[in-house]
């Protein structure tokens, strides 16, 4: 702080909103859902603690092993899959309302810095450099930066993906109709479909699916990592978005007024 | 067959004079009148009454043509059964069954057992290609055979290497006679995966050297129907297994046909014959699924089906071979089971003369009736987490990708951390400088 003190150029921070109250919701439930989604879905994948106790397979928390009396009582994998199931719910429809805004928001629709255009594609060059350089920092007062505006939507990407392969499992077990009518095993049908081809059957979906997981789990402590970078080289409270939807700008005030 | 009879007479006046054979001289599915709507999964047809009908009219042409007389009809099966010990009663209860399976309502019982007599003299063809010829070893050697296996054991088997009587030139000449004979109605039923490499050199049968793909394609021209049995030859099976040097293909790939497939490894005698007596009873394929297995039989996943579902779900997994779980007959969902992916009808329609099926033994299920499933079900005694993924150049569990992708991200992380705290030091530092500079100066200035 001695530094902006020394440099005077306190008078400079201005108060800049990014995160509107349903982006920050469809933020947080995002992350809710998704730590939720690990948990449970690596759970679905190999079940971790055996539940329902018996002799050869006693308590212990190093093999995982817990007894929870009968088996009727147990269900723990039941509950897994349906947590997953709700997770899932939130997720998509978290995702839809983003793709929705990312196209249509008043504010600032997204596509308009993930599309790599002419200077969005250099801005996006010019922040890789100054994360290694840390000099030039780019403007990034008031919209969001191409780079990060291009890794949001390939995470997006993944969370499709995740939706189209966690669905394509989903309906595995339908017999060409449901509970709301055959219409929704049909949908998910059409929409998912073509995983099994791409990725080499029903096996290979889940092992697809189970590896995105990972990506995404990348993504979270890359995303964690560079907010907090920024809010300790930049000093502009870039961690506070999503809480507050606010954040402080010191750079590109004088063509701010130009925007 | 006396309530057959009887059913037969009540249809027959009914009977439309002019509804055609599908074993007709035209054997294109076009031309057939067989393009009725029947769809035993939800409702037979549009009209019941129709379809009954043409399945009676059918039948009784069939009869016409393979039977000598209503007597011959009646004695057939006796032949038959007397032989493997099987009285009327059993055979009445198993047409019962058969119905059900094919989901069919209880009216098509005495149908389902005259198509099954018909069946025994329809002219039938079996091409064994490149396989270990299980299917034939399970339909014919079982101790105490049901009826659907004895039903495998009397068609009128012209042309199939393992128990012909003629070899050589003969053997050859009798499969072309038959071909050009009952062109368009005799039963083809392919075991084996069809080696195309090498322009089918890979296999070649017979007295003439013929490839497995030429007499494939010769035979399936003319056929009445097709049918593929054994993983083998509905999608190549293990023959077709990475990296496939015979370049070996399921039947479908090499006949412009539709095929149907009745994979498994191997494949359920009910399966085969609840397939050929539903293709005698309306003259063409059961519903299919987008893998071409008949719906009636293919629908349901194991692992829905299972009974040791409800220790999945109560989170009860044998974790080791013969432990505690295992004798408790828990879920082999953490040993492998494949059954999660696997569509058959294994719970239902069992195998060993309807005793058993992998589960029930304690062992889970390979997938044996999926595409490839030699290179995506394995490991087989391991779940479906330890497989290897398809990514070139890497040799990793999902996890184990996924975990090094994480550490490698990780370090990068941490190293770009170190790196902006040594950078901003020293920016720092060289600012304190200048700006001491700047200070000097102003205060110079000043």
């Amino acid at each position: 702080m001695g530094n902006i003190n020394s440099s005077g150029n306190d008078s400079d921070l201005k108060v800049v909103h990014r995160m509107t109250v349903i982006k920050r919701i469809i933020h947080w439930t995002l992350f809710l859902s998704i730590i939720n989604q690990i948990i449970t879905g690596m759970y679905i994948a190999y079940p971790f603690l055996i539940f329902g106790k018996t002799p050869t397979q006693a308590d212990s928390p190093v093999s995982g092993v817990l007894n929870s009396g009968e088996t009727y009582q147990a269900f723990i994998m039941t509950w897994m899959r349906e947590f997953h199931f709700i997770g899932a719910v939130l997720i998509d429809v978290s995702f839809f309302a983003w793709l929705y805004l990312a196209f249509f928001s008043t504010k600032e629709p997204l596509y308009k810095s993930f599309l790599p255009f002419g200077n969005k594609i250099n801005e996006m060059y010019k922040m890789i450099k100054h994360y290694f350089t840390l000099k030039n920092k780019p403007e990034t007062g008031k919209y969001q930066d191409p780079l990060n505006a291009i890794i949001f939507t390939f995470f997006h990407l993944l969370l499709l993906l995740q939706m189209a392969t966690g669905f394509q499992m989903y309906v595995a077990s339908f017999t060409g109709t449901s509970a709301v009518g055959a219409w929704w095993p049909a949908m998910l049908h059409i929409c998912t479909d073509w995983t099994l081809w791409v990725f080499g059957g029903l096996t290979g979906v889940t092992l697809t699916h189970l590896f995105i997981t990972w990506l995404i789990i990348i993504f979270i402590f890359y995303h964690i990592y560079i907010e907090v970078w920024r809010s300790i080289v930049w000093k502009e409270g870039d961690i506070l978005i999503p809480f507050g939807g606010y954040k402080y700008s010191r750079d590109n005030l004088k063509e701010d007024d130009t925007d | 067959m006396g309530k057959g009879d009887e059913k037969n007479k009540t249809a027959k006046g009914k009977k439309i004079e002019n509804s055609d054979r599908a074993c007709s001289d035209e054997y294109d599915d076009k031309t057939d009148k067989t393009n009725f709507k029947w769809d035993p999964l939800r409702n037979i047809a549009d009209d019941p009454d129709e379809a009954l009908n043409i399945v009676d009219s059918r039948l009784t042409n069939l009869e016409k043509e393979y039977f000598k007389s209503q007597k011959d009809i009646d004695e057939n099966f006796n032949n038959v059964f007397s032989a493997s010990s099987i009285s009327r009663r059993e055979f009445i209860q198993w047409t019962a069954l058969l119905t059900s399976a094919l989901m069919l309502p209880t009216i098509f019982a005495p149908r389902v057992a005259r198509a099954a007599n018909i069946l025994t003299r329809t002219p039938f063809i079996w091409l064994d290609m490149s396989d270990c010829m299980g299917n034939t070893e399970a339909f014919l050697r079982t101790a105490h055979p049901t009826p659907a296996e004895i039903i495998l054991n009397y068609v009128s088997v012209d042309y199939m290497e393992s128990i012909m009587v003629p070899a050589g030139y003969q053997a050859e000449a009798r499969r072309d006679e038959t071909v050009k004979k009952y062109k368009g109605k005799y039963i083809l039923v392919v075991e084996g995966a069809i080696p195309t490499g090498m322009n089918g050199k890979f296999l070649t049968i017979g007295a003439k050297g013929k490839t497995g793909l030429e007499i494939t394609k010769a035979t399936a021209k003319n056929a009445g129907v097709i049918i593929a049995v054994g993983n083998c030859a509905s999608y190549g099976g293990i023959p077709a297994a990475y990296p496939n040097p015979t370049g070996s293909v399921g039947l479908s790939s090499v006949t412009n046909r539709q095929v149907i497939n009745i994979p498994a490894c191997p494949a359920n005698p009910v399966n085969l014959v609840g397939t050929l007596v539903e293709y005698i009873l309306i003259g063409k394929a059961p519903m299919l699924d987008s893998l071409g297995r008949p719906l009636w039989a293919y629908s349901g996943r194991l692992h829905d089906n299972c009974y040791r579902r409800g220790h999945f779900e109560a989170g009860e997994y044998v974790k080791q071979w013969g432990d505690d779980g295992a004798k408790k007959q828990y879920c082999l969902y953490m040993m492998g089971c494949k059954g999660p992916f696997t569509w058959n009808n294994c719970t239902v329609a069992q195998y060993n003369q309807d005793m058993s099926f992998p589960m029930r033994a304690g062992h889970g299920c390979i997938g044996c009736s999926e595409p490839a499933f030699w290179d995506r079900m394995t490991p087989f005694e391991k779940p479906n987490l330890d497989a290897k993924i398809f990514i070139p150049g890497v040799e990793a569990t999902a996890d184990e990708f996924g975990v090094a992708l994480f550490g490698a991200a990780g370090v990068g992380m941490a190293a770009h951390a170190i790196y902006t705290g040594v950078k901003r030091r020293k920016n720092n530092k060289e600012k304190e400088k200048n700006n001491g500079k700047d200070n000097d100066n102003n205060k110079d200035k000043k």
